[in-house]
């Protein structure tokens, strides 16, 4: 019988907590491994993992590649993996190598088998696949059915067409259909952070809005504590209520620390859109049980009749080069915007083609707008990007830019040797391929069966004697 | 009472994506005192913090969450995350501009 099986016939809820353990917000930059085996040594019944976002930008959902390193995600994989067939409860990882298309979920996956075989592991693995295919977007974009989240424009049937991966955000109604299946791990895409620990616990019976409220909080294992961390974190769920308790002793989950977390990355602090509804937190209740455990209780969910859908899509828009320098003479920073455009229509002379410059002027507003009186009188840093089609083209730019900019004359100027100072050479490095987002948007109406494939995989082979 | 600057009342000031699209700030007070002050303050009221974000007034939706002594703001992003031309893509460090607003 796999893990998944034995607790869904033999927990109920009545018989006590449900020991819920997050092992980790963003799988892959290192699980705190002491405050996870204080957690294993309480003997939960449920294992979850994050391992991805859209936070880090459309690049990897994009590229189809990982944002964390691949040596440490696996160091992380191994990690669980070993704790949850060791236990053998069951193991539940969302948003598969970051973004959660078919590549991450694929190369999660092969990590997962290559842990196995080298482990001796043998069990059961489900997958569920969050993909979206150009045409079924587009048959909504032509239906009506998309609605942007916040400031999005409803794209161009070409723009759906040009996304290299398009993902839903799977829920708990999704995650109940693969975890109906015989399972000891889940995997899966693109997945709502709360899904992942959330599923379980409702299919038990504990009541969905402390499910989700509870998920909400643990997603990122010990952010909620002060001083605020990266351990795992263990929620005790029963029916009327769940207690928080970070594995680090040191991070404590205290009623002031949770009911700020609740408020982490959220548009609205009291109605959290879920697929299948509203979780309510107006009526929260956070209570000290000592000075390390907080407990909370009084949240409300409000369903609706049928699950939405999230959607992100990335696509290509050319290939960045990115040039680095600094500026200390005050008479160029007096007048780096201006110089910078007379640069770039020279370099538009010299190189053709439909290449962009984007400059980003650190110690002059680069990160937020900051009036000309405040702009840094001692130095400023230049990230400058160049996108074009292709790389040659991109690269071209940002060389022919470097070395204008480092011999521009303008009024005023003494440094006449070079306007620039380079941290090391080449200071103009090709980042590969840029994307942006296309896609964020609800998709209403969709068919979550047809979208979200559900797979069930053997992992290790059996032993012959 | 003299004027403070919001750094010297609130406990956190922070921001962060809530999606590519939208930016949500957090202020945090130590006791009801001190969140009263910053709620009642004009220098703080949406449309003023949408002046100072050189956003649309309107544009800025304000909670008043007094049980935790906490303020939300959430706001469009000027582009959306990762756009050529973004300088935060996490939305992570556009809380300073509020830290001088004087209560």
């Amino acid at each position: 019988m796999t893990a998944c099986e034995r607790l869904l016939r033999t927990h109920r809820p009545a018989d006590g907590p449900l020991r819920v353990l997050a092992a980790s917000g963003q799988l892959g930059y290192g699980i705190p491994a002491d405050a996870l085996e204080r957690g294993l040594q309480r003997r939960p019944h449920v294992i979850g993992c994050d391992m991805g976002s859209i936070d880090p930008g459309p690049h990897y959902l994009g590229s189809g590649t990982m944002a964390a390193p691949a040596a440490m995600v696996r160091r992380d994989l191994e990690l669980v993996l070993a704790a949850a067939r060791a236990l053998d409860i069951p193991l539940v990882i969302g948003s598969a190598g970051t973004a959660g298309a078919a590549p991450h979920l694929d190369a999660t996956v092969a990590l997962i088998r290559s842990i196995a075989q080298e482990k001796g592991l043998q069990f059961r693995l489900t997958t569920v696949h969050s993909d979206l295919q150009a045409e079924q977007v587009l048959e909504a974009l032509a239906d009506g059915q998309l609605d942007p989240i916040g400031p999005m424009p409803l794209p161009t049937p070409d723009e759906v067409r040009e996304c290299s991966h398009i993902v839903g955000q799977c829920g708990t109604e999704t995650l109940a259909r693969a975890l109906q299946t015989p399972t000891d791990v889940l995997v899966a895409g693109r997945a709502c952070d709360t899904a992942i620990f959330a599923t379980l616990p409702e299919m038990l019976g504990y009541p969905t809005a402390l499910c989700l409220h509870m998920a909400k909080i643990v997603e990122c294992t010990s952010l909620c504590c002060r001083p605020a961390g990266r351990d795992a974190m263990l929620a005790e769920l029963d029916m009327e209520g769940f207690t928080l308790e970070s594995m680090n002793p040191l991070a404590h989950a205290t009623p002031a620390s949770v009911a700020a977390h609740a408020l982490y990355e959220q548009a609205d602090p009291l109605e959290v859109d879920e697929p299948t509804g509203t979780l309510l937190l107006r009526d929260a209740r956070y209570e000290a049980l000592d000075g390390h455990r907080t407990r909370v209780s009084g949240a409300g969910f409000r369903p609706r009749a049928q699950p939405t859908l999230k959607i992100e899509g990335a696509a290509p828009i050319g290939a960045r080069c990115v040039l680095l320098a600094g500026v200390a003479d005050p008479t160029l920073l007096a007048c780096l915007p201006q110089v910078l455009a007379a640069v770039e229509d020279k370099v538009r002379q010299l190189v053709p083609g439909a290449w962009s410059v984007h400059s980003h002027i650190y110690g002059q507003g680069a990160v937020a707008p900051l009036p000309d009186a405040r702009h840094g009188q001692h130095e400023a840093g230049l990230v400058i990007e160049f996108l074009a089609p292709d790389a040659a083209l991109s690269r071209t730019a940002a060389g022919v830019f470097k070395q204008n900019l480092l011999h521009h004359g303008y009024p005023g100027r003494v440094s006449t040797a070079g306007n620039l100072a380079f941290a090391f050479t080449p200071s103009e490095i090709d980042a590969g391929t840029a994307y942006r987002f296309v896609l964020y948007h609800v998709m209403r109406d969709a068919c979550l069966g047809d979208i979200f494939q559900v797979r069930s995989h053997m992992i290790g082979t059996p032993s012959l004697h | 009472m003299s004027a403070t600057p919001l750094s010297a009342l609130a406990q956190v000031v922070r921001s962060k994506n809530a999606g590519p699209t939208l930016l949500t700030i957090d202020l945090f007070f130590e006791d009801a005192q001190a969140y009263a002050r910053a709620a009642g303050s004009t220098h703080l009221a949406p449309d003023a913090v949408a002046v100072l974000y050189q956003r649309d007034p309107g544009d800025v939706q304000r909670y008043l969450l007094p049980s935790i002594h906490a303020i939300k703001y959430t706001m469009p992003r000027r582009i959306c995350a990762g756009d050529p031309g973004d300088g935060d893509v996490y939305g992570a460090q556009q809380h300073a501009a509020l830290l001088g607003v004087l209560l």
